[in-house]
Parts: C-alpha cells; structure tokens; sequence
C-alpha cells in the first residue's frame, strides 16, 4: 500500500527538514533536479580532515519522498567514507527511509539526494 | 441523448479489476484510454481467423487480411471526412506522423532562414520534432503565446506572418494540460493566407469530439490509435496532393514500386509512407474503434466530456487549495468550452504525492508534466496534476476524485 509511504515518521521530515538550509565553505555544493516531475535540491557539504562527511545540509522542493530522503540522508551520511558514499544505493535509502518500498515511478524521488551527493563529489573532485 | 455510462463500461473489461481493493476510477485517459471487447476481439479474431502479410500474397488469407486492413483505412478516413482512404497514413502514433512530416516535407523545403511557428502549448511531440528541424536547417522557432486563462494570442500570429518567412504553423487543435481548445480554423486560414503549411496535432482532439479535416483547414493532421479505444497505432492524414509530391520518409519493403541496383522508385500515396510490414491487427482494431466510438456518437461524447468536466470544476471548487490550470469562464463570466480535461495544482503539496495518495483509492490521474514542459514554464509550476475524462467516466467517478483529494489534504495538508 502506498499510504505507507505517508506515515508519521517521513511526514514529520518532509514538514520539518533537518539540516535545511545551505552550508558555508562546503567542499560540495551542487544543484540537482527531477525535471519529470520538478523536484530540485540544492545539497551542500563538508569534509572532514580524514576525507569522511562531516556536515550536510540541504534545501530545495519537491514531494514528500525526495524531500524526507533529502533530510533524513543529511544525517544518515554523516561520518561516512567517500567510498561508503560510493557504494550506497536504492537499498540503502529504502533502509534508511524506515523501509519504505518504493514503487518504480518514485524511486527516482528518494534517490535525489543520494545521486546529487555522488555528482556534486565527482565535480569537487573527492570522487 | 446522455450517455449510458454504466452500459460503456460493461464493454470494457478493465473495469472488472480492482486496484488496491478499490474499484478503478481511470482519470488518465488523456495518456491513453482502455480498450473495449470490440476492439480487442478484432484483433483477436485477425490472428486467429485471418492473420496474413498485407499487399503481397497471391492466397486467400493475404486477400482477406489486405481487404481488412484497407477496411479499416477507409473507415478512419470517413471518421475524420478525409476526401480519400489514399489520404490515410498508418504511423506508430502521432508522434511519429508529426515527425514524418517534420522529417520529410521539412527536410525538402525548409531552408536557413525560414521560420516555424508552434504556440506555447504544444505537447513534445509537436514541438520537439520542429524545433530539431529548425535547428538542423538554421530556421527560426517562433512560439505564439499562452495566456493564463490558457487562451492562445492570435494577435502574436500575422507580425510572424509578415515578413513572408513563415513556411510552417503548427498547432494543438486541443490542449492536453490546459483543456483548452485553440481556434484552429483561424490559425489556418491566417497561416494559409500568408502561404504557410497547416500541421494540426489532433491526438486529444480526435478521440473526444467530431473532427472533419476538410472544415478545420488543415494541411496535416495526427492523432494516435491508443488514445481512442484502439491499440497503440496513429494515423496521419495529409493532402493528397502534399503527400503525392513529398520524399518518402522511411525505406523499405512495400513503399517502392521497382528497385534496380543504383535506384528506385516509389509506391503511390499512401504506400510510399508505409515502409515495412505494418501493424495489421492494430490498424483493423483501430477500425473496430471507430466503429465502436460512432455507434456511440462524437457529438455526444463531446456533450458528456462538457458535462463531466464542468461537474468536476464545479466540485474542486470546494477545495480551496486546489487550482485549476486554464480559466473555466470567458470574458463575460460564461462557461468555455473545455476538453474533458482538468489539471491542477495544490497548495505545497507535490503532484507526485497527490498521486501517490489517489492510486490507493484506485483512482488514476497522470502527475508530472505531460509532456508539456515549455507550458509548464510559462505557467511557473515544475508539474501538475491532471484527470482526464472519457465515455466510460461518471458523476461517480467526479465524487471520488473529490473524496480522496479531501483525504490527500487531511494526510498533507500543513
């Protein structure tokens, strides 16, 4: 049932973001967007000394899945390795998401943040 | 006479189904419409009793299946008046009838320099494929504007007239987002008028109202099987004269008349244009529904669409976050004339998620753009959402579009 992907836990991300807002001196920062459906994201992140994501912020618009996933991946990617990012994929952020299963037209949703955190690497050149 | 909805939907057996333990409620008939018995057993029956290779056999089952296929060719060129069957070009959709256009009668006649007008409000595939073809030809592309109320400007048409560098006008003869139905048979006598070529994209149109090619004026119409009850075939019908003097498009088996090693030459109109083995079945099921959509009537189709629709904007009225793309009245407060198509937005709330939400009701609508982002930019929204109405919708299904939009503001609704 899709209902299930509107329970509390995702509403509560998609009406009050963490991490919303853009970032100072970030390594990363990309703009990324849908353009079949309109849902844009403006990602911003840091590295630490030891290469690893330090902060993520956020901000952007778009439905209820690409913006839960967005602030719920600002957390969940937090101390990982550039190669852990690498590796991550649609299972991941279905995990991460409460474990949401997601029908074929929305995948592309919950996976914004996640594909814009990948380019916006490989453009800053840490990927 | 109304239309007997209950007794429509008995004749198609998607409606037997249900969709997460709800009865269907299919809005998005805009995208393409479900089939009824009529059509599927043609085409059923084709393969069964009759199937062979048109225009080639020497046997019984060829002569059978070829007389078919032709039936039904004679059959779409009454549905749409066309002057002759020979008119009829059978294409995968309207898409690639456009692009026929574009690729063959473009190609030979648009030089740098030259311009083509589309308005605003065309689907990709009346866009797309003009767009490339100035593009290829260093042509200019000149768009005739959309107002708000989803009216097209036709004060913008003559000043691109002018100058006489205008070879092409193409134009939507019914919006798929707006609802909107452009005055085409004016855009046609003004593009005629200053000598330009008349390409009219009916894929919304044809199925929904009655469609007499030789009173809209055009030079060229498309429209797609799919969206009319029928399989996933399209039609381009094309002046016979026009068509008679264009280069064929694609090469092939059964377009030539004789091939030598260094030349060869073309099959009459509209053979030239039906490279290979074509859709047999399709083309006969797409006879069968015509058939089936005239035993209905168009102009009471037409009539019921009216009357849903206005039922529908009626009752999303209540919902004061809900907008609706395109004015539903004139100048003087009257209602417009509008397709059965309504799309809409919510306040902060994602086409996609209203969807999402709606599907769980088993209720279809299409969320996204609809293939009509350039009217999506002039609009300022990233998507919409849209319910499109058909024969086989009701009151009913208003009622329910209705109920669970309520619910979709109760589960996002700040």
């Amino acid at each position: 049932m899709s209902s299930d992907l509107y329970r509390e836990q995702l509403l509560d991300h998609y009406h009050n973001p963490d991490h919303f807002g853009v970032l100072d001196d970030a390594d990363v920062d990309i703009e990324m967007d849908n353009p079949t459906c309109g849902d844009m994201i403006h990602l911003t992140a840091r590295l630490d000394s030891t290469g690893r994501i330090a902060e993520v912020m956020f901000e952007g618009q778009g439905c209820v899945i690409s913006m839960a996933s967005a602030s719920m991946f600002t957390e969940h990617v937090k101390g990982k390795t550039l190669e852990e990012v690498a590796a991550m994929g649609l299972a991941e952020i279905q995990e991460m998401m409460g474990g949401v299963k997601l029908s074929m037209g929305r995948v592309k949703c919950a996976l914004l943040p996640l594909n814009a955190m990948k380019e916006g690497l490989k453009e800053s050149g840490d990927l | 006479m109304p239309l007997d909805v209950a007794a429509i939907r008995q004749e198609f057996p998607i409606f037997e189904r249900k969709i997460n333990g709800k009865r269907l409620v299919f809005l998005d008939s805009a995208a393409s419409s479900q089939k009824p018995r009529a059509v599927i057993g043609a085409m059923m029956h084709t393969y069964m009793h009759g199937y062979a290779n048109v225009h080639r056999g020497l046997y019984t089952l060829a002569e059978e299946a070829t007389a078919a296929y032709e039936e039904a060719r004679a059959k779409i060129a009454r549905f749409i008046n066309a002057a002759d069957p020979a008119e009829i070009v059978n294409v995968r959709n309207a898409t690639e009838g456009l692009n026929l256009v574009a690729y063959s009668w473009g190609e030979a006649h648009i030089q740098a320099g030259d311009r083509i007008v589309i308005t605003e409000l065309e689907h990709h595939a009346n866009l797309v494929p003009w767009q490339q073809l100035a593009l290829r030809k260093g042509a200019e592309l000149a768009y005739i504007p959309v107002d708000e109320a989803g009216e097209l400007d036709l004060n913008a048409l003559p000043p691109l007239l002018a100058d006489g560098r205008t070879k092409i006008v193409a134009c939507s003869v019914m919006s798929n987002v707006l609802s909107a139905l452009p005055p085409v048979t004016q855009v046609a006598e003004i593009a005629h008028d200053a000598g330009a070529l008349v390409v009219m994209d009916g894929a919304q149109a044809v199925p929904h109202q009655p469609v007499d090619v030789q009173a809209l004026g055009a030079d060229f119409l498309a429209f797609s099987g799919h969206k009319m009850c029928g399989p996933g075939v399209g039609v381009l019908w094309g002046r016979y004269d026009l068509l008679d003097a264009m280069p064929p498009f694609l090469y092939g088996g059964d377009m030539i008349r004789t091939v030598k090693h260094d030349y060869a030459k073309w099959n009459e109109v509209p053979y030239k244009f039906e490279a290979g083995t074509p859709a047999i079945a399709e083309v006969i099921g797409l006879g069968a529904a015509v058939d089936f959509l005239n035993a209905i009537g168009m102009e009471a189709i037409h009539a019921h669409e009216q009357e849903i629709v206005n039922y529908a904007l009626a009752r999303l009225a209540e919902l004061p976050m809900v907008h609706v793309l395109g004015s539903g009245k004139g100048e003087r407060g009257e209602l417009r004339e509008r397709s059965g198509v309504v799309s809409f937005w919510m306040d902060n709330i994602h086409p996609h998620d209203i969807a999402t939400i709606l599907d769980d009701e088993g209720i279809c609508i299409r969320a996204g753009h609809h293939c009509a982002q350039p009217l999506h930019e002039c609009l300022n929204l990233p998507a919409s959402a849209r319910a499109s109405f058909y024969i086989y919708n009701d009151r009913d299904d208003v009622d329910a579009l209705i109920e669970a939009l309520h619910k979709v503001v109760k589960i996002l609704g700040k």
